[in-house]
């Protein structure tokens, strides 16, 4: 990994296959071909230099949003959760809907890089560290919700089977699927932590041996866990890296399946549904790659990182985007399909209220933003420009909240009996802890790429040059031998 | 401990003998620590009995100093530890029957209207704490009504005085009645009148000591006045039959009911007794009763009427002619010509055919104030020879004794300067008189005004005395509803303030003496009562026996024979058609007319700051804090109007402002108003909630009409918001509320065979007992007595109107009303609806923390102390029938009902836990209950039997709509009313297999071909 050798883009060094048959040149995943050395000055420049004033601009309204955050939130445990607009009626609303949301935006980060690393996809290099970071914040977003949004928030803990358990036979409800939300998003946290922080070891060490000395040196040190980039130590770390993607790969599947299952194993039309499962985590990584390329398209900007977030990386996470778009829009259709068909009175009805109801608009907001925007992304000039994309990404956020908000609040504000029926309309405090949680994010987002590196050195590192073209045979000869 | 107003006699009553818990504690007694302190030492006091130490003094060691400092700094941060300062009843003489914890029961009298309802009232460590009806009385039977239910919460009021006040300032009794008996005698000596004004006085006792003061004093006059006064029956009766009564109505003899704008069942008369009667006459499985009812907007009785027709207050005489004409034409006599009728001829055929059908066993009513039409009503009653069947004239109800023209009278003379001295008792003109500005212009040359009203109110601030009257659960009394059925009442507490029997000033300032009401009460009874009867022939025995059962009937003194009719009603029909060709006249199709009601909840108004009534839905809009204009839908459409958009209406008397609300079933060109709203000085709840509609009650032949013929709707532009708990009325075609058709019922069509679901679940250990219920949708009315039962058993708080607006109510108990059919004539159903205690119920299977749990009893119990609060099982209840604490309810400034005062929280049920914020409540099926009763068994070694536990809501309901009991025993009534062919559950194919069934609704129309 310490080799310094540069060559030219696309042509193999003549001593190591003569006897190769001709083949596609690598694709190119870092533009300008830069030097080894090149790449660990540009990306661990901003941690080096004083950010610029987009940056200022930028973590300046996420921490005037995070305060606000902490404000509203320190209102809501006075007050009680009456601040909000919840009713009778709809049970569950604002607070739910983000969390959920923010559950979703994590599932790209954990796609990137558990399934694409299984897959060995080399464009992921560019954007993994992000994405994994991602995860964090959203799932840290995503974990207040949960938290703030019972009536007795000081009592939360009755909800983790806490040991031991002075409660006698009172212990959690294991039939619960809020328990199960419980285990899997924990898990979810932890595995994601872990896989983030494993894989920034070697770029710490990278960035302890740049440190010149103080605080700094002494917590890359420390943080680097002793990395010395031996032999040993690469194949070691290998393995563990491709164990831990082993163990996250389900978890991609599986977070937002039980998430799902809030709404699924109960009994109001509108949730009670078989296809939440698969239908929520397309719904998540369609969201994520929505949010990722928000996040990226954000930064490759103000960090000035073009040459390694290429428009062909988003060009590849547009299409992924699309096709779980794709999947979404099935899913929504299959909904109406089933309650049609299984002609269920209530189910029936809802979907009917759904389309032509009082929250309409949300319906076709989402419509529009989950059904409609993907089908832009068959276009490579959509997909190639940048600003454009940018819109489409931010679109895709705003449906994604949406389908979130009409699962929950249209199914609840017309249930069963219809003398139960009733509105939901937000507060300020509803609205407020919102933004807040975008607060949050922003902040720890924000921090993050001014104080680790955003995008993995290391594995950049193994895409570029002689590593792309080693990357490209390795993975030609495991999916098909060349030599038939 | 003080005895005065206290039964001193210590008379039995039900449960227990003992002295009533005095609140205000006596004067406390001086302890002493040495014989020099007793004996005019200067008593040592405060924290320092020895002083402290200067600590600039020369001889201030460094020691001293330095334990100085150590004090002071002790003491700084001792001085925030403040031992809280409680509230507690000190119960200073014990006595051995009082056991803390168990309740007892006392039997009185009703005082929330003039019905006078027995009661039987639960009082808890000597506090008053829940009313329930008296299962002894022959009249009223166990049931109570949404305002008797919400009395309770009138006696902790925090807005009554605690005190007699003199010009507006508190004084003592002393200097008050100086006062007063010094102005008395000036009238006496002046020769001018003095006049005392009352409501409806139906107890005999007062009444004596009127016809006291009547011989005392030679000027004076007794008015009484209702608000909302039946004149003019009394005085159509006067024509009619000779008697200035209001005759007692017996609606379960009555085979065919039609009224005529007369909310029986709601407000109307004695409500509760009447609900009860037409129940028992409309039991579907034998031939139930047919009930027709004209009116202009929708109300309880016309929500449960067989056949509701929307008539214009104008046309309602015209109704009233029309079936008379078409009755008198079936007997062979001459009808009386009429031009048209006002509405579809074949309606009224088919109800005058019923009516002739059940000669002798129908009822007419009218809750018009207009002598022509009571009068062509009786001529209607009896021509069809109702008289002494379905109408008692001899035995006359005592419920409405107000004369609207004796109250026009003394107004006048008021007015005019010839009353000297004006005693106001149980009335509030200054609100509710049509002209207030009149009446206290006229108050104004009263040279002494006295109230009795127990707040200042908008009367009672303008008089130059103010006598408290006690709170009827503070007092001793007795009533006479109807003629021959006495009640009595009785304290239930010792005088939360400083207040006195109306009756006993009375007396005090007649001279008589002694002036204890209590006494006159015993020897008036001795007197009047005791010798009525043989069956008891010592007084003291028979006044205990009466006191514990509450009521005594004794045998008519005198039985007149059942009078002929002999009333002029051609001249009624007569004046009837002129009056309907001046509206003719004043240009038909166009023009407006109102009609003024008596909400159910607000009644008159009297109860205006009682919470638990405010927040009371109406029982068909389900409004609650406010009121409205109640306007058809098609009316609506053609003035574009939206609930909300608030209008002014215009009569000739005077103009209102109120928010519109769409009524399906209005009639078109009918606006109806609810009054008692609108209280300019009630108190802090109450204080200006909805608008005052009496200034639009007009007054013709000296009788108050709650109507106007003319009436004009300007828009104002504005909008305010309806603060409704139920926003949507269709049941979309979902079978919630099940009907069937009488014919089918009785051709035994409807099945019964509910193929059971299967269950994935395993089956639950079942207890001893499997508690559940059966609601009869026929027998409900929508009263909505069991949800003030309901919130007075189970400690519910009040939210207000903000939360209500935002969905937030708290009743465990709601009466859904859904409508069927056209908008104009539509079909209204009221369905109960609480916690349906699944066996599979979905709430429990998503609470995280097992906060919701199903008990062996079948019993879906919620563990407050475990609640974190995620509301999923509010989200998965079917039912919607889980509440939320959205915020904290109790002692939160930001909720100033009776929960914020100190006072108001001693209604509180000490059964039942007070729940805090962040945590779900519903329906227990009031667990407490059960507890108890087992309790009471397990102690007197039996087993529980059917009916020893009753629900809240059950026990409030007049006609038994609700019954509760044991599934398990075959034998229990709830178990009979499962093999019901009307039986069936809510959402059942959910599969949540409730314990709560509901028994469908009998359709039995009126055939119109």
């Amino acid at each position: 990994m310490s080799s310094t050798v540069t060559r030219v883009n696309g042509k193999a060094p003549a001593e190591s296959a003569p006897e190769q048959v001709p083949m596609l040149p690598p694709p190119v995943w870092v533009d300008d071909n830069p030097s080894l050395r090149q790449i660990t000055d540009d990306i661990a420049r901003p941690l080096e230099v004083r950010p610029g004033t987009g940056w200022w601009i930028c973590f300046g309204l996420a921490v005037a949003a995070l305060i606000n955050l902490g404000g509203m939130v320190a209102y809501l445990v006075a007050k009680g959760i009456g601040i909000w607009g919840l009713n009778n009626s709809v049970g569950w609303a604002f607070a739910i809907t983000n969390f959920v949301f923010w559950i979703g935006i994590g599932h790209a980060g954990t796609l990137i890089s558990a399934i694409l690393l299984l897959f060995r996809q080399q464009w992921r290099t560019s954007i993994n560290r992000s994405a994994e970071a991602m995860t964090i914040f959203a799932v840290m977003c995503a974990g207040i919700f949960p938290a703030i949004h019972v009536g007795r928030p000081w009592l939360v803990y009755f909800i983790f089977p806490y040991f031991p358990n002075q409660r006698g036979p009172l212990w959690v409800n294991f039939r619960s699927p809020l328990v199960w939300d419980v285990f899997a998003i924990s898990t979810y946290f932890t595995i994601s932590l872990v896989f983030w922080y494993l894989g920034m070891i070697p770029d710490l060490a990278t960035l302890r041996d740049r440190a010149a000395g103080g605080i700094k040196k002494f917590v890359f040190n420390v943080l680097s866990l002793g990395w010395s980039g031996s032999h040993r130590t690469w194949s070691r770390y290998e393995i563990v890296s491709l164990v831990l993607a082993g163990l996250a790969t389900p978890l991609v599947l599986s977070v937002h399946s039980i998430v799902s299952m809030d709404f699924a194993t109960s009994l109001l039309p509108g949730w009670h549904t078989t296809i939440f499962p698969p239908y929520f985590v397309a719904g998540a990584i369609y969201s994520g790659f929505g949010m990722v390329l928000t996040l990226l398209i954000i930064t490759r900007y103000t960090m000035n990182l073009q040459r390694y977030i290429t428009v062909r990386h988003l060009d590849k996470m547009a299409k992924v985007t699309m096709l779980t778009g794709m999947i979404v829009s099935y899913a929504y259709l299959t909904e109406f399909f089933a309650a049609w068909y299984g002609g269920n009175l209530y189910e029936r009805y809802h979907f009917v209220n759904r389309a032509t109801g009082p929250y309409a608009w949300c319906f076709y907001l989402m419509v529009l933003c989950n059904v409609i925007t993907p089908q832009l992304l068959w276009f490579k000039k959509i997909r190639n420009s940048v600003a454009l994309l940018f819109v489409v990404s931010i679109l895709v956020n705003i449906g994604m909240w949406f389908e979130r908000f009409v699962i929950i609040v249209v199914s609840l504000h017309r249930a069963f009996l219809p003398s139960g029926w009733g509105m939901f309309y937000p507060t300020i405090y509803d609205i407020g802890i919102l933004v807040g949680s975008f607060g949050l994010f922003f902040t720890c987002f924000l921090l993050f790429i001014r104080y680790l590196p955003m995008i993995a050195m290391w594995e950049i590192k193994g895409v570029v040059g002689l590593g792309a073209h080693k990357m490209a045979l390795s993975s030609q000869e495991q999916e098909e031998p060349v030599n038939a | 401990m003080s005895d005065s107003g206290v039964r001193g006699d210590g008379a039995p009553c039900k449960g227990a003998k003992h002295q009533l818990v005095q609140i205000q504690a006596p004067e406390p007694p001086v302890y002493w620590k040495s014989v020099a302190e007793l004996h005019g030492a200067p008593r040592s006091s405060g924290e320092f009995p020895g002083g402290i130490p200067p600590a600039s003094q020369p001889g201030t060691t460094r020691r001293d100093f330095l334990s100085l400092m150590g004090f002071t700094l002790a003491a700084a941060g001792l001085a925030g530890c403040r031992a809280p300062v409680q509230n507690a009843i000190p119960l200073l003489v014990g006595s051995d029957q009082l056991i803390p914890g168990v309740s007892d029961w006392y039997a009185t009298t009703c005082r929330g209207c003039a019905a006078s309802c027995s009661l039987l009232v639960k009082q808890r460590d000597g506090r008053p704490i829940k009313i329930e009806g008296n299962a002894e009385s022959s009249i009223f039977g166990g049931g109570t009504c949404a305002t008797g239910q919400a009395t309770v919460l009138s006696l902790y009021d925090d807005e009554r005085l605690r005190g007699p006040l003199w010009q507006g300032q508190s004084a003592s009794w002393e200097e008050v009645d100086r006062h007063i008996l010094e102005s008395l005698q000036a009238a006496q000596a002046s020769g001018r009148s003095i006049a005392l004004l009352s409501g409806t006085i139906t107890s005999p006792s007062t009444r004596a000591i009127i016809s006291a003061w009547q011989a005392r004093y030679p000027h004076f006059v007794h008015v009484e006045y209702d608000p909302t006064s039946l004149s003019a029956v009394r005085a159509a009766n006067k024509e009619s039959f000779g008697l200035a009564v209001v005759p007692h109505y017996a609606f379960d003899k009555a085979r065919v009911i039609v009224a005529l704008e007369a909310d029986f069942l709601g407000i109307w008369l004695s409500p509760v007794e009447f609900a009860r009667q037409y129940a028992t006459a409309r039991r579907p499985e034998s031939t139930p009763s047919l009930h027709v009812q004209f009116e202009s907007g929708l109300s309880v009785s016309g929500s449960n009427a067989d056949l509701h027709l929307a008539v214009a207050p104008s046309e309602l005489g015209l109704v009233a002619a029309a079936l008379l004409a078409r009755v008198v034409r079936k007997t062979g006599h001459v009808e009386p010509s009429l031009a048209n009728d006002p509405l579809d001829s074949r309606k009224l055929d088919a109800v005058a055919e019923e009516l002739w059908k059940h000669r002798g066993e129908s009822l007419v009513i009218s809750g018009s104030n207009d002598v022509a039409v009571q009068i062509v009503v009786n001529a209607l009653n009896a021509t069809l020879g109702n008289i002494g069947k379905t109408i008692d004239l001899a035995h006359p109800s005592l419920q409405r004794n107000g004369n609207d023209a004796a109250m026009l009278e003394l107004v006048e003379k008021m007015d005019r300067g010839e009353v000297h001295a004006l005693l106001m008792l149980g009335v509030n003109p200054a609100y509710d008189y049509h002209d207030p500005a009149r009446f206290l212009s006229g108050l104004e040359k009263v040279a002494l005004s006295v109230s009795f009203s127990d707040r200042r109110d908008e009367t009672s601030s303008r008089v130059h005395a103010v006598c408290p009257d006690h709170h009827f659960l503070e007092a001793w009394g007795d009533a006479e509803p109807v003629t021959s059925h006495f009640s009595l009442a009785q304290p239930l507490i010792a005088p939360l303030f400083n207040t006195r029997h109306a009756q006993e000033s009375l007396l005090k300032w007649l001279g008589h003496e002694p002036a204890d009401y209590y006494t006159y009460l015993r020897e008036f009874w001795q007197k009047n009562i005791f010798s009525r009867q043989q069956e008891v022939h010592d007084f003291q025995s028979f006044w205990d026996r009466s006191l514990q059962d509450g009521l005594v009937t004794a045998p008519p003194s005198h039985v007149p024979a059942e009078p002929g009719f002999h009333g002029n009603w051609k001249a009624a029909v007569a004046s009837i058609l002129e009056d309907q060709g001046q509206h003719q006249q004043t240009g038909l199709a166009e023009h407006y007319e109102l009609a003024l009601y008596e909400s159910v909840a607000m009644r008159d108004g009297r109860h205006a700051n009682n919470p638990w009534l405010l927040e009371l839905p109406d029982p068909i809009s389900k409004v609650t804090w406010g009121n409205y204009a109640a306007i058809a839908p098609a009316a609506a459409a053609k003035l574009k109007l939206a609930d909300g958009d608030v209008i002014r209406l215009k009569t000739e008397t005077g103009q209102i402002e109120l928010p519109v609300l769409v009524q399906p079933g209005q009639h078109p060109r009918t606006i109806s108003v609810a009054l008692g709203y609108g209280r300019s000085k009630v108190g802090r709840a109450g204080q200006n909630v909805g608008v005052n509609a009496y200034p639009l009650v007009r007054v013709k032949d000296g009788h108050r009409q709650l109507n106007a013929s003319e009436v004009t709707i300007e828009k104002t532009g504005r909008s305010e918001k309806l603060a409704t708990t139920q926003t949507h009325f269709s049941m979309e075609g979902r079978p919630i509320v099940l009907e069937t058709s009488l014919d089918e019922l009785h051709q035994g069509r409807e099945s019964n065979a509910e193929p059971a679901l299967p269950t994935l679940w395993a089956a639950r250990p079942e207890g001893e007992h499997a508690w559940g219920m059966a609601i009869d949708m026929n027998a409900c009315t929508g009263c909505s007595a069991c949800v003030v039962a309901c919130q007075a058993e189970n400690n519910v708080p009040v939210v207000g109107k903000g939360q209500i607006e935002r969905i937030r109510i708290m009743h465990w108990i709601r009466l859904d009303r859904y409508y069927s059919g056209p908008e104009d004539d539509p079909v209204a159903v009221h369905q109960p609806m609480m916690c349906q205690h699944c066996q599979n119920a979905p709430c429990e299977t998503v609470c995280p923390v097992l906060a919701t749990t199903t008990s062996s009893e079948g019993l879906n119990q919620q563990v407050y102390n475990r609640c974190i609060g995620t509301r999923y099982c509010a989200n998965n209840c079917p039912y919607k029938v889980r509440r939320f604490n959205w915020y904290n309810y109790t002692d939160n400034p930001q909720f100033d009902f009776n929960m914020e005062s100190p006072l108001g929280r001693m209604v509180l049920n000490p059964d039942v836990a007070v729940r805090s914020r962040g945590v779900m409540e519903k329906c227990s099926m009031c667990v407490q209950r059960i507890q108890l009763a087992k309790n009471v068994a397990l102690q007197g070694k039996r087993e529980l039997a059917d009916g020893d536990i009753q629900t809240a809501c059950q026990q409030a309901c007049p006609t038994q709509a609700i019954v509760f009991g044991d599934l398990k025993d075959p034998n229990s009534r709830v178990s009979q009313l499962q093999h019901s062919r009307r039986r069936y559950r809510v959402l059942d194919e959910l599969g949540t297999r409730p314990n709560v069934s509901y028994l469908k609704k009998v359709r039995n129309p009126v055939k119109t071909t």
